[in-house]
Formats: structure tokens, C-alpha cells, sequence
């Protein structure tokens, strides 16, 4: 892969895939194309739905004998021109859109080119990279394409959407980007040379835990609830001998489907799951039908969440979740790539937030973490309400609480669904204590830290005023130091070699390393 | 004003001005009647007799209800403008507010990504501006109201010039 491309910026992208990437920084007049066929995959729901309609007609006619209205005598050819010039007019402007967007990797920047009669230049600076995406909706996979999305701190839309490439570019795509915004030098031998960053599997969800994931969820309750009142106004209704059962039946599917849809996306999003760590950040795999594999370079998770749902109390499994800025609040696959770690015993969480937090800047690490996964009171070093807190939340006083590492703030709350919210202190946007009028009572107040924009709120709910006015001050300290210690946007700038091999402090934590495989 | 128990100590609260309390109370005068009026108008209709089928208990006490509630926001109204205040520090800014619900904030200079001064007309008429920060984070609330025009505009450029100087990314 690492022959000169051929002149001329109009090289269509089918005519050698593997070849048309931008491995060498593009000149300034050199672009290139998405795949040919993306359009189809694109536009494949357009073409569905007029399948549908008339295939309906048609196919109905086959049943009913009757002759199909549109095909009926006389018809038939004005049917016909509508047809075709509905097609003409669809593929025609997937066509246009196609050729008229065009992109290209210089050594700084991606800009694409796209629109017909509004034209749009975009460009965006690499090291700016928040996360980059290869999705592989089904329709792709047989194809063999894949989508590449460049997420910069735009909370929500994304910067550059690459729609689609063959897999293998992508992936090579996805290389280049990472390797030039890391700021790692290249072997000066062969300076067009681009070698994907080693990867070190992290942990991979079986499909048996999936599946228990799913059953132990809310839908779960959902149904047994749902069952419980159906049940309950059977036997009333039995009993005072009203004909009502039809009715309780038939508002028994819209809730059946809820529960089932609820179960689909529990197990699309987490089924295959595999967590990998390399120099270029986290990589997340995971997808049934649509397969995505997200990357997120060092430094871009700006807060973590580790929930757990009440029902998988059971089985002690933890849900984390991200703030990462370029990923935002996107309806788009409802949260699943704000995702860390769907599903996973509590070695897994420390596995995955070891990878967040190379250095948890504590010498027990487990011992800190675990309290905030499952303590209450003063374990593992927290600070939790004080008693007379215990009006405001009876349950949760002894579990409300925070700990700070030299690296992290830990915010710990929740009793029946704890939660657990860590946030670098380098990442540290703002901070604001509230106080209502029941809270100055008794003499506390909460800490909001503000992040950016994603599932993460992190809150230490009602400390004592004198403590919580302390933490505010130290942390805001604490934020500016490490604001200045940070790590450097481009992650491997100051590092002599590259690739090297990946960062075994990264799986410290853990205190496991994992062979190397590729 | 006395320092609340929320407040970090060694602050000394720069006040907005006390004018931005008449420019509330306008605003709060004209939303008053406008809110007021229109919880009326069953009272008003049951009394002139186009309604008269309509509780009367229920009439009286939407339009009494409303104008007490109103009337309530407006008393606190200078309470709250003088609960407002700002102090800069080295490294970042803290922003308070309320009274019920009071609030502080800490802005570090390092994290805004912009800074905007609105004035609104009514706001114009008395000399007054509005400073806004913007952090990466949604969250961050972060409004000054009621600063005098000249006040504002050196805010914006010490704001800027500070955050440029400690600028850090995300």
C-alpha cells in the first residue's frame, strides 16, 4: 500500500480502492471520491418504499384478479413515465450528490467539498480529532463498505462524514488521521508509510452476559409489571363478570412491543462488544446489524459515569458511560456510542476506566474505584453527607459522597441505582454550588461540575457547607494545575518513536496485561 | 449585603447596578399584566354573564392566585438583582446569584471559548449591558446581567485578554 497514487484528481475511487487513499498528504488540487455505489446504500430506503408502492398494487392484483389500477388499460404507459421519471430523478440526484463531493487529508487538515447548487467547503483541523467512527450499516457490510465520521468538539453533528468507502480504506483512512493528528513522527525511510497502531484487546462481552444484560433490564420490569396489572384486571374483570378481556388484551401489544424493542437495542448495541486499547486511544467494537468501530484518542474523555441498573445488583455488573465532546447528545443510535462499557463485571469497569484514567493518581486504586462502585460511608477514603443530610435523601446520605485522587474528582450517589461519576481534573469545565432554602437549613450544599455536552452529570450531592465550600476551592485549584500538566493535543508529539509499542501503564490499573495480538 | 453561607470566603462581591432592578421591574411589569389579564378572563366573562356556567370559587382564585404570584415575583425582585455579583480571581471568575436557590459559579479563564455582551432596549435605555460566558460545557450558565456599558466592555477585554493567556484546549 504504499505505491505513489496515480496523477490526476479525478480518479474514481472503484477503479482501485485500496490505492485511492490519501496515505501521502494530498496536495491542495487533489481530491477524491467516495465508493460509487454509495448512493445506493444511502438512497437503498428511497428505492424500498417505491418498490413498495408498487409492487403492493401489483402483487395485490396477483390475489384479487382484478387488474392493477395504474397498469389498467390505457394506463399503463403514463404509469411507466411516472415510474421511470421517479427513478431517473432519485438516482439522477444521488448521482449528482455523489460526484459533486469530494474530499481530501493534507497533513493538517480534512476538507470535503460537497452540495450541488449550494456548495459547502468544509475543513477541519486533524488535531482537533475528538473521535473517529467507521460504521458498517448492514447494507454496507455486504458491500463491503464502511461510513468514517471525524468528530470534532461540535456537540452533535459531525464535522466529516465519509459516505462510504470500501472497508479497507476507511480503515487505512482512519490510520492516516490518527497518525497525523497524534503529531508521531514517521519512519523518515519511508515517510508514506502509515502502520495502524498496534491494538491490545482489553475485554470482549460473551453473548450469554448480553443476553442477561437484556433480561435484567428495566424492560424486564416493564413487563412483569405490565403482566401484574393485566393480570389483576383479568381476575376483577372475571370476577365481576364484565367482557372487558379484549380490550386488556389489546393494550397488552403496544407494551409488548416497548418491551421487545427495549430488549433489540439492549442487545444490538452490546452483542459483539470488544473493548481494545493502542496508541492512537480506546477502540470500541460492537454491532449486530450495523457494525461500528469507534476510536477515541487520549485526553478526549472528558467525564465517566459507572451505573448500575437496580436489577444487575445480582449479578454486581456496571454500565459506563462517556462524555466525549465530539460525540454529543445525537438521537442517532440512542446513546450507545457515548457508551464505554455496556455491560461488565467490576474487573471490566476498572479494566475500561483504567484505559480513561492511565494514572489514577491513588496508590489503591481498587480499593478507591470499588468504594465508589458499591461503598457507602467513609471507605475508600470518601466523604460522604453528613447525618442530619438524612432528611433531604434517607436512603442515600451514606452514599452520597466524593473522593479525589491527585488525577480525578469521584462523585458517588444513588442507593438502589448507584452511580458513579469520574471526572479528570484537567477536564474540568466549570464548577457551581446551589443551596435551596432546605439545603441552607441544614446546612449543606451540592457541587456541580460541568462538562461537556453528554450522558455525564456529575453532582456531589449535599456536603456539609463548610466542607463543600472547601472542595470548591481546592478543586478549582486543583483544575488550574492540572490544566497546565495536561496532555498535549497532539498525544504523541513528545514521544521519540513510532509505533512503539502500546503504553503498558494503560492497563496498570487492572494490574493484568494482555498479550499482543493482531 | 452580608456574605451568605454558599459564598467561598475572602470574596468581595462587585455588585450589577442597581438600575438593572428598574429594568426588571418593567420587564416584570409588562409580563404581570399581560399573565394577570389573561388568567382573568373567565372571572371576567362569568361576571359580565357571557359564562356563567363556570365555578365561580375557581375563577376567583385563578385571577386572585396569579396576581399574588405576580405580585410576589415583583417584591423579590431587588432582593434578587442585589443578590447578583462577580468577583475576579487570578485564575478564574466566580459568578453568584439567588436568594431561595442560590447559586455560585466558577469560571476558569482558561476554558471560555467566547465571551458576548448583549443589550437588549430596554436594558439600552438605562446605560446597562448584559456578559455572557460560553465554556465548552452547555452547563455553564454563566450571565452577568445589569453591567454598566463601560463595565461591561472592560469585562469582555479582560475576560478575553485572560483567556487567551491561559488558553487550554478542551
Amino acid at each position: 500500500m504504499t505505491e505513489p497514487l496515480g496523477p490526476g484528481p479525478e480518479v474514481p475511487a472503484s477503479s482501485a480502492p485500496t490505492r485511492d487513499v490519501p496515505l501521502v498528504p494530498d496536495h491542495e488540487d487533489r481530491w477524491h471520491r467516495v465508493h460509487p455505489i454509495s448512493p445506493l446504500v444511502r438512497g437503498w430506503l428511497a428505492l424500498a418504499a417505491i418498490a413498495y408502492f408498487f409492487g403492493r398494487d401489483w402483487f395485490e392484483s396477483i390475489f384479487s384478479g382484478e387488474p392493477v389500477w395504474l397498469l389498467a388499460e390505457g394506463r399503463g404507459f403514463v404509469a411507466g413515465a411516472i415510474l421511470l421519471g421517479v427513478l431517473l430523478l432519485l438516482v439522477g440526484g444521488f448521482l449528482l450528490s455523489w460526484w459533486f463531493t469530494r474530499y481530501q487529508v493534507t497533513r493538517e487538515h480534512v476538507r470535503v467539498n460537497s452540495g450541488i447548487v449550494f456548495r459547502q467547503h468544509r475543513q477541519a483541523r486533524l488535531d482537533r480529532v475528538q473521535a473517529i467512527d467507521v460504521i458498517q450499516p448492514l447494507l454496507g457490510r455486504i458491500f463491503g463498505l464502511a461510513e468514517l465520521k471525524f468528530e470534532v468538539a461540535d456537540a452533535g453533528e459531525s464535522a466529516v462524514r465519509l459516505a462510504y468507502l470500501p472497508l479497507a480504506s476507511a480503515q487505512q483512512l482512519r490510520a492516516t488521521i490518527l497518525a497525523r493528528a497524534s503529531g508521531a513522527e514517521t519512519d523518515p525511510e519511508h515517510p508514506d508509510e502509515i502502520h495502524e497502531a498496534p491494538e491490545h484487546p482489553v475485554l470482549a462481552i460473551t453473548a450469554p452476559r448480553v443476553v442477561g444484560a437484556a433480561l435484567l433490564s428495566g424492560s424486564t420490569a416493564a413487563l412483569v409489571i405490565m403482566v401484574l396489572v393485566i393480570g389483576t384486571g383479568f381476575a376483577v374483570g372475571h370476577a365481576l363478570d364484565w367482557s372487558s378481556s379484549s380490550v386488556i388484551l389489546s393494550a397488552l401489544v403496544p407494551g409488548l412491543i416497548a418491551v421487545l424493542a427495549g430488549y433489540w437495542s439492549v442487545f444490538t448495541t452490546a452483542y459483539n462488544f470488544r473493548a481494545a486499547v493502542s496508541p492512537d486511544g480506546i477502540r470500541l467494537r460492537y454491532g449486530l446489524l450495523e457494525t461500528r468501530a469507534q476510536t477515541v484518542p487520549p485526553g478526549r474523555v472528558q467525564a465517566v459515569a459507572v451505573t448500575q441498573p437496580l436489577l444487575w445488583r445480582f449479578k454486581d455488573w456496571y454500565r459506563i458511560k462517556v462524555n466525549v465532546a465530539g460525540y454529543g447528545v445525537s438521537a442517532e443510535n440512542a446513546g450507545a456510542r457515548t457508551t464505554l462499557l455496556p455491560v461488565g463485571s467490576r474487573e471490566d469497569v476498572m479494566q475500561m476506566l483504567a484505559l480513561v484514567l492511565p494514572d489514577p493518581g491513588t496508590e489503591d486504586p481498587f480499593g478507591v474505584f470499588g468504594a465508589g462502585l458499591a461503598g457507602k460511608d467513609n471507605d475508600g477514603g470518601f466523604v460522604t453527607s453528613p447525618r442530619r443530610a438524612r432528611w433531604l435523601s434517607f436512603l442515600t446520605w451514606r452514599r452520597n459522597g466524593f473522593a479525589v485522587t491527585r488525577t480525578a474528582l469521584l462523585a458517588r450517589s444513588g442507593r438502589l441505582w448507584r452511580s458513579l461519576a469520574v471526572v479528570p481534573h484537567e477536564r474540568t469545565q466549570s464548577m457551581a454550588l446551589h443551596q435551596g432554602p432546605l439545603a441552607r437549613r441544614l446546612r449543606v450544599a451540592d457541587l456541580q461540575l460541568h462538562t461537556t455536552m453528554g450522558p455525564v452529570r456529575p453532582v456531589v450531592y449535599q456536603m456539609d457547607i463548610a466542607t463543600a465550600r472547601r472542595l470548591f476551592d481546592e478543586q478549582a485549584a486543583r483544575a488550574a494545575a492540572a490544566r497546565r500538566h495536561s496532555l498535549p493535543e497532539r498525544w504523541l508529539e513528545h514521544q521519540p518513536e513510532y509505533p512503539g509499542q502500546p503504553d503498558q501503564q494503560a492497563v496498570g490499573l487492572a494490574g493484568q496485561e494482555q498479550d499482543e495480538q493482531h | 449585603m452580608r456574605s451568605e453561607p454558599i459564598d467561598p470566603e475572602g470574596i468581595s462581591w462587585i455588585r450589577i447596578s442597581p438600575k438593572f432592578i428598574t429594568v426588571q421591574l418593567i420587564g416584570w411589569a409588562i409580563g404581570a399584566v399581560i399573565v394577570v389579564a389573561l388568567a382573568s378572563v373567565p372571572l371576567v366573562l362569568l361576571l359580565v354573564g357571557v359564562w356563567p356556567g363556570f365555578p365561580a370559587w375557581l375563577a376567583w382564585t385563578l385571577s386572585v392566585g396569579t396576581l399574588l404570584v405576580n405580585l410576589w415575583m415583583g417584591v423579590l425582585i431587588p432582593r434578587q438583582v442585589r443578590a447578583i455579583g462577580y468577583a475576579e480571581r487570578d485564575e478564574d471568575l466566580l459568578i453568584r446569584r439567588g436568594i431561595f436557590f442560590q447559586r455560585v459559579m466558577v469560571v476558569p479563564y482558561g476554558r471560555m471559548q467566547y465571551v458576548d455582551v448583549a443589550v437588549g432596549p430596554l436594558e439600552r435605555a438605562f446605560g446597562l449591558a448584559s456578559v455572557k460566558l460560553h465554556t465548552a460545557s452547555p452547563q455553564t450558565n454563566a450571565a452577568i446581567p445589569g453591567v454598566p456599558a463601560a463595565e461591561a466592555a472592560r469585562l469582555r477585554e479582560q475576560l478575553s485578554a485572560r483567556g487567551q493567556a491561559r488558553l487550554a484546549g478542551l
